[in-house]
């Protein structure tokens, strides 16, 4: 009697956490992920997959509708403090995330970057490290480069860092810490 | 007009299928939203003893909950929630339901107060036999003090 979109469904969310761990498996390759176009935004099928009461998001550009929290049910906190990080990759990256420690490293932060584009673009990364068999590229369109340079401070001292997915309207793609980055304009 | 606070429980003592079936009446043209994902599963008693002060788990119980936005079909929109020790979500469903239905007198909820009623009739049964039982299982200890202490020494 009670409808509940198909994101919210267990179904959806297995085969979406697949994707995720494909797309981290498999850096810089575009996942489509499985949601319908009346379903919502993709960011939220990424953030009810990953999500849930044991983990904590923070949201600094207000992304999210307050509609969304209680659905995701993930604890709100500042983004110095937050598993997760949800932002909007045009704005200049004004956060300091959860790098995690040397005997935990995994307790780090994970951004999730909202981009305009994935697989096209007017900037085109390429990518080397574990999961590339030579270079993947990859090409996005309204990603702050600042984003990048950041990354490689947060990243300085592996294996501490922080893992970031990128998604736009229907996939996703992966930048985990282990992944060498170089920017060249499309 | 029965509290609020008593509705849920009282709908609770009523059999499931008829609660299931009055919900899904009177909800037939309406839109129902969840405000949160419904959910059930074990809730843990957290106590602690008294010796040592320190925690621990006294046991499992199932536990349901809901909260849901309703739209009618003239546009009447309502909230309502429940949370119940119940494993089945449909439960806790059809009871937010009911208390939206009853929170803003929707269309229907004079049918949903019956059950109320109905459902505090059984409560209050319940606790009479009870009471009962518990009268029929008293021990007068005050007897013992007639019988005296007979290791008492003379």
């Amino acid at each position: 009697m009670l409808k509940i979109d198909p994101i919210w469904q267990a179904d959806i969310q297995q085969k979406n956490f697949r994707l995720v761990l494909d797309a981290m498996s498999r850096p810089g390759r575009c996942f489509t992920l499985h949601t319908l176009p009346d379903d919502g935004p993709v960011v939220l099928s990424i953030l009810a997959t990953l999500l849930d009461a044991e983990v904590s998001l923070s949201d600094p550009h207000s992304l999210l509708r307050s509609d969304d929290w209680l659905m995701l049910q993930a604890k709100s906190a500042l983004a110095d403090d937050a598993d997760y990080i949800l932002c909007d990759a045009m704005q200049l990256p004004n956060i300091l995330p959860k790098l995690g420690t040397l005997p935990n490293p995994d307790q780090s932060a994970t951004l999730i970057l909202k981009v305009d584009n994935l697989g096209t673009g007017n900037h085109k990364l390429r990518l080397s490290g574990p999961g590339i068999k030579e270079i993947e590229s990859l090409s996005i369109n309204g990603l702050n480069l600042d984003w990048l340079s950041k990354r490689e401070d947060w990243n300085g001292a592996f294996p501490l860092g922080v893992d970031i997915i990128l998604i736009d309207d229907k996939s996703v793609a992966a930048l985990p810490r282990t992944t060498n980055v170089k920017v060249e304009v499309a | 007009m029965i509290q609020r606070t008593i509705w849920v429980s009282a709908l609770k003592e009523l059999p499931a299928k008829d609660l299931l079936a009055m919900t899904t009446e009177v909800s037939k043209d309406w839109m129902l939203r969840p405000k949160s994902l419904p959910q059930s599963g074990l809730g843990m008693m957290k106590l602690k003893d008294s010796a040592f002060n320190e925690a621990f788990y006294l046991g499992e119980f199932p536990i349901s909950t809901a909260w849901l936005e309703v739209t009618t079909a003239d546009g009447l929109k309502a909230e309502g929630a429940a949370q119940v020790m119940d494993d089945n979500v449909e439960i806790a469903e059809a009871l937010a339901l009911c208390d939206a239905v009853l929170s803003s007198e929707l269309p229907g909820w004079q049918q949903v107060y019956n059950m109320v009623e109905q459902g505090v009739a059984i409560r209050e049964k319940t606790k009479r036999e009870r009471k009962v039982m518990l009268a029929r299982t008293r021990v007068n200890f005050s007897l013992l003090d007639n019988v005296g202490d007979e290791n008492a020494q003379d």
